[in-house]
């Protein structure tokens, strides 16, 4: 149902910016439009469809970067000036650019660090703090040789032990390219992919959504001379969550490594931007953690549904104005922004906000605040369709409620259109029967005689049971009970003591006859739709007026 | 993930021959004597129910099952066979509900075991069913008209299953023979019409089922491709409860279903009103909802039992009694419809009431370790039940910074109870879908919802020390008629007259309700005529957003 929570952080006006008004349509498309639903009060839907009480949860996108220490690692490259450098100083490089990246754009995504080469070891738990992801890659140590198979079980592991199975993440694997050779190689682990037990499967794909991000510390040409690149690209389809190879290209110095990373954070690290439109109020605003494309129907709709309509060059453009941003930060600190408002007034009446995220998609914007007291505006996305939560009815069909004949929230605002009931009662609703096990049929034998046994004061009751015992044997041609309930009827008939009132015995018979009658199967009486009425006496006559 | 899988279109096809008449040799005791009238009395026969009663009970439960879990979308068209074929009902959603095919199967009654054995067979209600698969349903129908070019994207699957008594295996491979022919015929009808669509793939469940002490003379037969639209199974099961455990086995396998039993739920006895007892009750329900469990590996060791044939596991959770006063909200990420498996059983009952009226459960898995963790909950929206799967891992989210540390978090005088009343009147109702609700000027409830937010908000300063005018008691009236879609003559005179009480106010230099927020410049300019021309700037934007009727 919601397929991912997360934080709306207003960012800062476009026109704050610098940009002129009239080029201030930016960053992502697609407008998140603002209508709303009474939260309150508690019973209806909102309770418990969504989200969120001390217990915590879900859904941003990690990530755990996979370092290869081993030797092979450590090969020098040119030189450049008078430094050696291996190709593990090239990886350390890389990968702090996509720290500092990160530390700037996405300080609330969590990241491990991950280092392998014929053992794997987890060097930093998942984290925001990148100072210290930092230290601990320029303290790595150089170890034997590659065996990616363990490193991604490890990988595994170490994300379900933190987030579970549903929460999507990324793998960052860097390594040179040299796979290994013999046993634990990546070349052994893919050719024995299909003679392994259910106890020693491949660790791809993992259980959880992933992305898996392959940096390979060398060029194109490099790795051409062997198989590397099929086996990373076979490596890629097991992963089966998307994601892609980089390779360095030209000569590898630190100017390459830089622009394979670059090409990394523009992929996979691209705050997303919206705008968040309500009216005519709006907002620019930062989505933590970015929503991915969801394909809906592979047949019908094989192309995924994204929010974005394109990703404009928008990376580029902040970059160049960080300096300049700082200040603003301080500035947009003290002018009014719709996020805030709206933050506030959620929170004071206790509303939800619908939110549309593009055709058939919606979500819900609402003010979380945590145990510290600290609160802020979470967008939830509901999955992508027209008919999210079957108890609000079609999202398309939600209008204002000054269209409504009269307040459907009642004049003094104690009254709740929502939930919506269905047209059809579910099963346990209405008293189906079933005797598939023989307690149902006995169960249903006894309230009859049960009733039988108390007539005339339980003559509704008994006819109620009655029939809906003689409906359900009709439909299921289990004429025999009908007969056998009839004579069961009979026989209390006789059973009645002298005390008994003279109205029961002739219902019982009453009913008994009629039963026997529809077991015939004589459609005048063995009709689905028709009821055996109560015998009307003189004394049941009297009876009716007393109840 | 398909809109229009093999589960989209199901044909039950039931035998409904002379042979189906004979008991299924399984006996019922129905009449249960209390002990306090025993005396003396001796209890009547057990009744047994025959091999038809057996088949529409067991395919009525498969049906009840699917129509609590998936009440759109997933169809079953009901065909009974015998010396013809009678279709009880349509792919249309009206005519899916148990109710309706009960009150159909009544009219059919049971077979006659007197008419010719040579007049009869399935192969009858087999042909109707691959025509019923040849129909277009409503949901095809629809997204045929959505694609427009691309229609051909909808595909058309289906699965038959057919309850019968077949001679031998030799006859099941003629039944087989019978529906590949029976769809060759049918698509090349398909393939010229409009209205019927080609089948793609069937899928054939046969069921062969016999009496209790006979032995069977035919084969179990896993899955096979019979041509490459159709593939077969074969499944040979006694009638009564081994039908029944089956058709349940099947339900799960078609609809993706999985069994979760809740455990521990306390219930008051009926004879001893003051001790409780503990109950288990079974619950199906999209496996989805064990996804968490599946992926950990958690499910097998920890949460599971093999029951019956070894064949059905449920995953075990625990009742957490629900404290009355909290009002949590909880971190869901599912919500999944349920059936219980037996349904009118006194604990399944006790509990759907209980959530029914609006009580929810915390269901706590158990984990080796003994710690506590509450992974789901039971609640029910609008009549309808639901497991909710609650995220019991850590969170991506957690301390999540302040609004007030982000842009704009520093100003302390947003309009929060302004904006408060006009999300109130612009809060949300559902409308029915058609006819064409009044002044809808052809656009969906949302797009009309979305145009008055548009009209509410073209001129809406977010603080106060911005505004001026609403702030001011006197322009009440005004702003309140001026994000109408259209005036009335007397809502014109309205605003008329404000604007005038306005003019007089400036005439007469009342005091402005200027706010002190960083506007001591304003005070400082002297006379009110200046700040009266100052203030009152901004309504010439509220003039720019009046609708077209205020010139009119």
């Amino acid at each position: 149902m919601v397929k991912l929570q997360g934080y709306l952080q207003p960012v800062i006006e476009s026109d704050q910016l610098g940009r002129t008004a009239g080029q201030n349509v930016p960053i992502g498309e697609k407008h998140l439009i603002l209508d709303f639903l009474k939260r309150r009060p508690a019973p209806d839907w909102f309770f418990s469809c969504c989200h969120w009480g001390n217990t915590s949860c879900l859904a941003a996108m990690p990530t755990v970067v996979l370092m290869d220490a081993s030797l092979s690692m450590t090969r020098p490259v040119a030189l450049e000036g008078n430094e050696e450098f291996q190709r593990k100083n090239l990886a350390i490089h890389g990968l702090t650019m996509l720290f500092e990246h990160m530390a700037t754009n996405y300080r609330l995504e969590f990241t491990a660090l991950v280092a392998f080469s014929s053992l794997w070891e987890l060097m930093v738990p998942f984290t925001r703090d990148y100072n210290t992801l930092q230290e601990a890659l320029s303290n790595l140590e150089d170890y034997d040789k590659t065996c990616l198979e363990a490193a991604l079980q490890g990988v595994s592991n170490v994300v379900q032990q933190e987030w579970g199975s549903a929460c999507p993440c990324q793998v960052v694997l860097v390594t040179d390219g040299s796979l290994g050779i013999g046993r634990g190689s990546l070349r052994h682990s893919l050719s024995t992919l299909k003679h392994r037990g259910d106890d020693k499967k491949f660790p791809l794909p993992f259980p959880f959504p992933a992305k898996l991000y392959i940096m390979c510390i060398a060029n194109a040409e490099e790795l051409q001379t062997s198989d590397t690149l099929e086996n990373l690209e076979q490596l890629l389809t097991l992963s089966a969550g998307g994601g892609q190879i980089f390779t360095m290209e030209g000569p590898l110095c630190l100017k390459s490594v830089q622009s394979m990373f670059g090409k990394l954070i523009d992929q996979a690290y691209t705050p997303f931007h919206a705008v968040l439109r309500c009216g005519n109020l709006s907002s620019d605003v930062q989505v933590f953690p970015r929503p991915e494309p969801v394909v809906i129907d592979e047949e019908v709709e094989p192309s995924p549904r994204t929010i974005l309509t394109e990703v404009d060059e928008v990376g580029a453009g902040t970059a160049e104005e960080t300096e300049e941003e700082t200040s603003t930060t301080q500035m947009a600190g003290k002018s009014p922004n719709f996020c805030v408002l709206l933050h506030g007034s959620l929170k004071v009446e206790g509303m939800v906000a619908l939110v549309q995220l593009g055709p058939d998609w919606y979500g819900m914007l609402y003010s979380q605040a945590d145990s510290k007291k600290k609160s802020n505006l979470m967008m939830s996305l509901f999955e992508p369709g027209p008919l999210p939560l079957p108890w609000l009815g079609k999202m398309a069909q939600l209008g204002p409620t000054s269209d409504a004949k009269e307040n459907p929230y009642g004049e003094d605002d104690t009254k709740s259109p929502f939930p919506l009931q269905p047209k059809s009662k579910r099963s346990y609703a209405q008293n189906v029967t079933v005797w598939i096990k023989p307690s149902g049929l006995q169960t249903d034998v006894q309230k009859i005689l049960r009733n039988a046994r108390k007539l005339p004061e339980k003559t509704q009751t008994f006819y109620k049971e009655l029939n809906r015992l003689r409906k359900a044997a009709l439909a299921f041609g289990f004429w025999e009970l009908l007969k056998g309930v009839a004579e069961l009827l009979e026989r209390e008939c006789t059973l009645l003591p002298d005390s008994a009132h003279p109205d029961a015995a002739f219902q019982l018979s009453h009913a008994a006859q009629q039963l026997k009658l529809a077991s015939t199967g004589d459609p005048q009486y063995a009709a689905f739709e028709h009821s055996i009425t109560p015998m009307v006496t003189d004394f049941s006559g009297g009876d009716r007026d007393r109840m | 993930m398909k809109m229009f899988s093999f589960s989209h279109k199901t044909a039950f096809v039931v035998d409904h021959c002379p042979y189906m008449a004979e008991s299924c040799r399984q006996q019922v005791e129905f009449d249960l004597l209390t002990k306090n009238r025993s005396q003396g009395v001796i209890p009547l026969a057990p009744v047994s129910k025959s091999l038809w009663t057996c088949a529409v009970e067991c395919s009525m439960e498969y049906c009840r099952i699917l129509y609590d879990i998936y009440p759109t979308r997933k169809l079953v068209n009901y065909i009974v066979s015998d010396s013809e074929f009678h279709v009880l009902n349509s792919w249309n959603q009206e005519a899916q509900n148990t109710q309706e095919l009960m009150s159909a199967l009544a009219a059919v009654g049971p077979p006659n075991p007197h008419e010719d054995p040579e007049c009869c067979s399935i192969l009858h209600g087999l042909v109707a069913a691959v025509e019923a698969l040849c129909k277009v349903t409503e949901h095809q129908q629809q997204a045929r008209a959505q694609l427009m070019d691309t229609a051909d994207r909808v595909c058309n699957r289906g699965r038959i299953i057919c309850l019968t008594n077949a001679k031998s295996d030799t006859h099941v491979r003629m039944l087989e023979d019978c529906v590949v022919e029976t769809i060759l015929e049918q698509n090349k009808l398909a393939a010229g019409s409009d209205r019927l669509m080609q089948i793609q793939q069937c899928e054939l469940v046969l069921i062969h089922t016999y009496p209790l002490g006979e032995d069977t003379l035919v084969s179990d037969r896993p899955k096979k491709e019979i041509s490459p639209v159709l593939t077969s199974e074969v499944h040979s099961v006694r009638a009564g409860r081994h039908l029944a455990s089956k058709l349940n086995i099947l339900v799960q396998q078609h609809f993706d279903l999985a069994s979760t039993t809740i455990t521990n739920i306390p219930m008051k006895e009926e004879q001893h009103a003051n001790t409780s007892a503990n109950y288990d009750v079974e619950l199906l329900h999209h496996r989805d909802a064990h996804m968490e469990f599946i992926k950990s590996g958690d499910l097998h060791p920890a949460g599971s039992t093999s029951r019956d044939s070894g064949l059905k596991e449920t995953v075990t959770l625990k009742w957490c009694t629900p404290r009355t006063n909290s009002v949590e909200l909880h971190y869901c990420t599912g919500a999944y419809r349920i059936s219980p498996v037996d349904v009118n059983s006194r604990p399944s009952s006790c509990l759907t009431n209980f959530l029914l009226n609006g009580r929810s459960v915390l269901l706590e898995q158990p984990r080796k370790s003994g710690s506590k963790v509450i992974s789901h909950m039971l609640s029910s929206h609008g009549g309808e039940i639901f497991l909710h799967v609650l995220n019991s891992t850590r969170s991506t989210l957690e301390d999540p910074p302040s609004i007030s540390e982000g842009c704009g978090g520093r100003v302390t005088d947003y309009r929060i109870t302004d904006f408060g009343e006009l999300m109130r009147e612009n809060r949300l109702t559902p409308f029915p879908e058609s006819p064409a609700p009044a002044g809808a000027c052809g656009k969906v409830p949302l797009e009309r919802a979305k145009a008055q937010l548009e009209r509410h908000t073209r001129y809406w300063p977010m603080i106060i020390s911005q505004t001026t005018i609403f702030n001011m008691q006197a322009v009440v009236p005004l702003a309140n008629l001026i994000v109408k879609e259209s005036l009335t003559e007397d809502d014109v005179l309205t605003c008329q007259k404000t604007v005038y009480n306005l003019v007089d106010m400036e005439r007469k230099n009342d005091p402005l309700p200027v706010s002190t927020v960083g506007e001591a410049e304003a005070s400082s300019t002297g006379p009110c005529g200046t700040s009266w021309r100052r203030w009152c700037a901004p309504t010439s934007g509220a003039a720019s957003a009046t609708p077209a009727c205020w010139s009119a």
